[in-house]
């Protein structure tokens, strides 16, 4: 990977319910913004990003409510959201595709409802999944020029906005 | 003519073309077949091919996707076609005017294929029923004047 710090969060104490749901991730979490009886808030260890989701996928009430994700000034931060149906809490885990790169290892071959979550992240924000199984475009028009991503903060909704298509081939020119 | 207009204005059939709405005007569209506003008093009915349409309904934003595709189901429409443009969306945009994913606005869309087209316009978000039925009247008056 490359040399781009990894920010560490403030780290507040684990307690409740989800102290420890982020507990039993060890020490792939490697810092904890917000952990309280309804949400928790951790940053994970880029390396270890399937091991963690395979973790979480094996507790009990697990569920990949959806994932986000944030063009940042190191990458683009990818949030999982899990649900845990039976407490009623949401777990956010954080995880940094840092540099130029901005690669992570996909969760999609573990977790297959990450699969069109993460098209949608590399079609809109261009992060990159590593060892996703199916990486077409998902959302974004056919005819959308690639490497151009709408919602990276550098990207203006007006002036960036790529030509449009031309007009279809009226019938009579369509014809041989 | 003469004859062929009177009877093209007793028996206007739509064809409803969603441009990327939010479905809210599709839902009025919907409240101009039920019995309280009954449109086929007028001879109206939805149809489910634009070969068959007399007039286009369009909601929505016409966003880059729809865009090719609006022109080429206004191409295969029967000629002369009138074309609905139904809420704020498809009259300019409306609030989504700035975002990445716009294509043109619903009436530059066709009048690029079709410089001379019958564009009625009806605002509102969504408009009312009542709004969409007097603008097949003003589209009557453009159909006498052919």
């Amino acid at each position: 990977m490359s040399e781009v710090a990894i920010p560490r969060e403030v780290q507040v104490p684990l307690e409740g319910f989800v102290g420890e749901v982020l507990g039993a991730l060890g020490d792939a979490v490697i810092g904890v913004e917000r952990c309280d009886e309804r949400r928790g808030f951790a940053r994970i260890d880029p390396q270890r990003t399937v091991e963690v989701a395979r973790r979480m996928l094996a507790m009990a009430g697990t569920r990949l409510a959806t994932a986000t994700g944030i063009d940042v000034r190191d990458g683009i931060d990818v949030l999982y959201h899990w649900c845990i149906e039976p407490q009623g809490v949401v777990v956010t885990l954080k995880v940094l595709a840092a540099g130029p790169e901005m690669t992570v290892d996909s969760i999609a071959p573990v977790v297959p409802a990450a699969n069109w979550i993460e098209r949608e992240m590399h079609d809109l924000l261009g992060a990159n999944f590593r060892g996703h199984p199916d990486m077409r475009r998902l959302i974004l028009d056919d005819s959308w020029p690639e490497g151009v991503y709408p919602l990276r903060k550098d990207f203006d909704q007006v002036r960036d906005r790529p030509p449009l298509p031309p007009a279809p081939p009226a019938p009579e020119e369509a014809l041989p | 003519m003469a004859v062929k207009h009177w009877a093209l204005k007793k028996s206007l059939w739509v064809y409803h073309v969603n441009t990327g709405a939010c479905n809210n005007c599709d839902i009025e569209v919907l409240d101009l077949l039920t019995p309280r506003f009954d449109i086929e008093r007028f001879g109206m009915i939805l149809v489910g091919s634009p070969r068959h349409a007399d007039v286009l309904a369009v909601t929505g934003t016409c966003t880059r996707q729809a865009m090719p595709r609006l022109q080429e189901l206004y191409r295969q429409a029967a000629k002369p076609v009138v074309v609905l443009a139904i809420g704020s969306c498809a009259g300019a945009q409306g609030i989504f005017t700035e975002a990445y994913h716009m294509g043109s606005p619903v009436d530059e869309t066709i009048r690029a294929v079709d410089p001379n087209a019958i564009i009625a316009y009806v605002p509102g978000c969504p408009p009312k029923p009542e709004a969409m039925i007097a603008a097949v009247v003003k589209a009557w008056d453009v159909i006498d004047t052919l």
